[in-house]
């Protein structure tokens, strides 16, 4: 209970901050949202979007699960996705992994975690269609990173497929998607695919070979 | 007497339209029709030329080819063709300016070659653009100008002609001065037979007996007329129907009679200008007429058949050449005739034709049969049919369905009442059309998507945008503030006139300048390039 005053406490003093320096500041906030950013990223506590990317309120949407996952049936994200990009106009779409995922750990051990299990069946998908190439990798550690950035890879590709991107795309060249992953060592966002906005490029992008690797066609 | 408007019983009545080729396969139904419809059309081809400054011949001349020669080239099935009210004032304009009938008659061939290369050009489709609520309005007009009009015939007042639908009548009276002075000049003997014929056409419906029931009811109450009076004359009563009251054919002397009294026409007329030009006048507002009542006849189908509109010019183009050659009056589809004999259960062209060969039969056999039959009893029957055209139930639903289509629908109406159907059908038209402009420049030129408030406004435009949106969508892109951003898709319209583009292109230059973010998904750009400008 003490923990849970302490944010209380935070928020208080935040607000107070705040207005000192700008008293205007939640006036203009509660008028409505243009955020230029769709986030989404992993429910990892150490992967906050606004702080890693160091956007303000207002600026950027957010979506996290485990995982960051993108999973063509998921209502949620995709809710988010076409309230982001239909209302708000959202520029840019961001799925923002992270290594040492503990999403991603659970795909490559044996499924007993739990409901998590039904959630992370793609990324396990991606390690049975890579195995050949994770089993010839050097160590564990550069395995593991390797299944993290092909499951931001392969949640990009669904995020060009859904729908509400393709209609948009059909309009012309908005929204831009972008993979990237966050080293929880560093505290660097690397990126790993950036700008796709139009079907032409996603093709580019996700040769045959790479489409072959992460869903096998 | 079965069917006017679709009604469940009448649509029950008769389920499904016959099979194709069945010109017998109504037999019975179209000749009790068409004696009805010939009864009818007796006196009003002999009023209209009486009217028309022209021999009475020519008006039993045109009926006989509208029955004999136009339905067998028309496509519709019900409508019957002849001499025309609408017509009257121009022929007999024509005939005076033209100096003689048989000037005359080389227009009407004329008028027919005109008409037939309209058909040809396929100038009936402007039938497809009579708005519903005008013709609604022309056929409640119809419906309440045969009984105004008939309603002083009914009682014995036969001072104008049978027929007129004019609102000034031929005789210097209007309708209303006539219905006025109708009831001071009521021949009793004549108002029996009217008002008894009248009573007997509502209530023959709802005979209990079926068999009594098919039996047309219309040659019933003329036969009723024709045996009162004969009564009447018998018992030596004041009550007798004087021969002004009565049918009056021309005493022509049997068959060769007839033919001598047909007027010839002078060919040597076609190298007069004015004839080329008083056939031009004719062909057109013939045309018109036809067309109009074509609409008109399709509308009162119960098995709602739609018929060919340039094939019937074709049709009536022939009718009048061949009315022309053989001394007739210009002739076109009437709508009074027609809804007779939808009225009176005609189902197929079949009862055209037959109507067409019972007025020869009349008028070569047995004229002075026709002159036994009262006019009441006539009279009778027409204002049973305009209560079928003109049911108050029709007043209700335009005033439920808006004014904008109750505006067009009345005024239609006040139009032809207070001038006559072809001015009046103009009138309405011109207001229909305003109104239809009105309504069309009104309707929305960008159709709001996705929830209000949202940050990229999204709207797709209609399917059809013509220069007449063109004001209500340069407000609306006025409208936007800076700062916003406005999506427009254009991916689902068909037709975009050339000055809308131009509008939206110029827009989207100046909104960028003012701030405003504007997307145009699947607008063409312009043929000739962006405009000059920006
Ligand atoms: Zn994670």
């Amino acid at each position: 209970m003490e923990n849970y005053r302490r944010i209380m406490a935070n928020n208080r003093e935040w607000v107070k901050k705040i207005v000192e320096s700008d008293p205007g500041y939640f006036d203009k906030l509660s008028k409505g949202q243009q955020p230029t950013f769709l986030f989404i990223g992993c429910s990892d506590s150490r992967a906050p979007a606004e702080v890693i990317t160091g956007t303000e309120p207002g600026e950027m949407f957010v979506h996290r699960n485990i995982a960051n996952q993108v999973q063509p049936a998921d209502l949620n994200v995709l809710s988010v996705l076409q309230y982001g990009v239909e209302v708000l106009d959202i520029k840019h779409v961001i799925v923002c992994g992270h290594y040492g995922c503990g999403g991603v750990r659970a795909a490559m051990a044996e499924p007993f975690h739990g409901l998590v299990d039904y959630w992370i069946g793609g990324i396990r998908n991606i390690i049975r269609l890579n195995r050949h190439a994770l089993e010839g990798m050097g160590g564990d550690e550069e395995r593991f990173k390797r299944i993290v950035e092909l499951n931001v890879l392969e949640q990009v590709y669904n995020l060009s497929q859904t729908p509400v991107v393709q209609q948009a795309w059909d309009k012309g060249p908005r929204p831009l998607l972008h993979g990237v992953v966050y080293d929880l060592h560093s505290g660097l966002l690397q990126e790993l695919v950036v700008g796709l906005d139009s079907n032409k490029k996603a093709q580019e992008f996700f040769t045959p070979q790479l489409r072959m690797s992460l869903h096998g066609a | 007497m079965s069917v006017t408007a679709p009604s469940a019983r009448a649509i029950a009545e008769v389920s499904s339209p016959p099979v194709a080729g069945g010109w017998f396969a109504y037999a019975r139904e179209d000749a009790a029709a068409s004696i009805v419809v010939a009864l009818v059309a007796l006196p009003l081809c002999l009023g209209i030329a009486h009217a028309s400054g022209a021999p009475l011949t020519s008006g039993l001349v045109a009926g006989i080819i509208g029955g004999l020669v136009v339905p067998f080239l028309s496509g519709s099935q019900l409508m019957v063709s002849g001499p025309a009210a609408g017509l009257v004032t121009i022929v007999y304009a024509s005939i005076s300016e033209l100096g003689g009938f048989e000037i005359f008659l080389p227009a009407v061939a004329l008028a027919g070659v005109f008409q037939i290369v309209m058909g040809l050009l396929k100038a009936g489709v402007i039938k497809f653009y009579f708005p519903t609520d005008v013709m609604r309005g022309m056929l409640a007009a119809i419906g309440l100008t045969l009984i105004l009009k008939q309603a002083v015939h009914l009682v014995g007042y036969d001072a104008d002609y049978f027929g007129d639908t004019a609102f000034d009548q031929e005789n210097h009276e209007n309708t209303f001065t006539a219905i006025a002075h109708a009831f001071g000049a009521t021949h009793a003997g004549a108002t029996i037979i009217g008002l008894l014929s009248l009573a007997l056409l509502f209530l023959w419906p709802k005979i209990p007996s079926a068999k009594i029931r098919r039996f047309p009811a219309g040659l019933f109450v003329v036969l009723l007329g024709i045996g009162l009076n004969a009564l009447f004359r018998a018992l030596g009563s004041d009550l007798m129907v004087q021969p002004e009251h009565l049918v009056a054919m021309p005493s022509s002397g049997g068959p060769l009679g007839f033919f001598g009294a047909v007027v010839r026409p002078d060919f040597s007329a076609f190298a007069n200008p004015k004839v080329w030009s008083a056939a031009f006048t004719i062909g057109l507002v013939a045309s018109l007429e036809s067309l109009l009542s074509l609409e008109a006849t399709d509308r009162l189908d119960p098995w709602k058949r739609t018929s060919p509109p340039s094939r019937e010019l074709v049709a009536q183009g022939a009718g009048n050449f061949l009315a022309g050659l053989l001394g007739g009056l210009p002739l076109t589809g009437v709508i009074v005739r027609s809804s007779a004999n939808v009225n009176a259960g005609g189902r197929t062209r079949l009862s055209a034709v037959l109507h067409g060969i019972w007025l020869l039969v009349f008028v070569l056999l047995i004229p002075g049969a026709l002159n036994l039959i009262p006019l009441s009893a006539l009279a009778a029957i027409l204002i049973h049919t305009g209560f079928k055209l003109s049911p108050p139930s029709l007043y209700r639903e335009m005033a439920r369905i808006g004014w904008w289509h109750w505006l067009p629908f009345t005024l239609t109406i006040v139009s032809i009442l207070l001038t006559d159907l072809l001015v009046g059908i103009l009138i309405g038209l011109f207001i229909g059309g305003g109104v239809i402009l009105l309504r069309h420049s009104r309707s929305p030129v960008l159709i709001p998507i996705g929830p209000p408030g949202s940050v990229l406004q999204r709207f797709i435009l209609p399917v059809h945008l013509s220069f007449l949106n063109k004001a209500a969508l340069a407000n609306m892109l006025e409208s936007f503030p800076p700062g916003s951003r406005v999506e427009l898709d254009a991916r689902r319209t068909a037709h975009i006139d050339y000055d809308i583009l131009e509008l939206i292109h110029t827009y989207a230059g100046l909104m960028k300048e003012r701030g405003v973010d504007l997307r145009l998904v699947g607008v063409p750009s312009l043929p000739g390039g962006k405009p000059s400008g920006h």
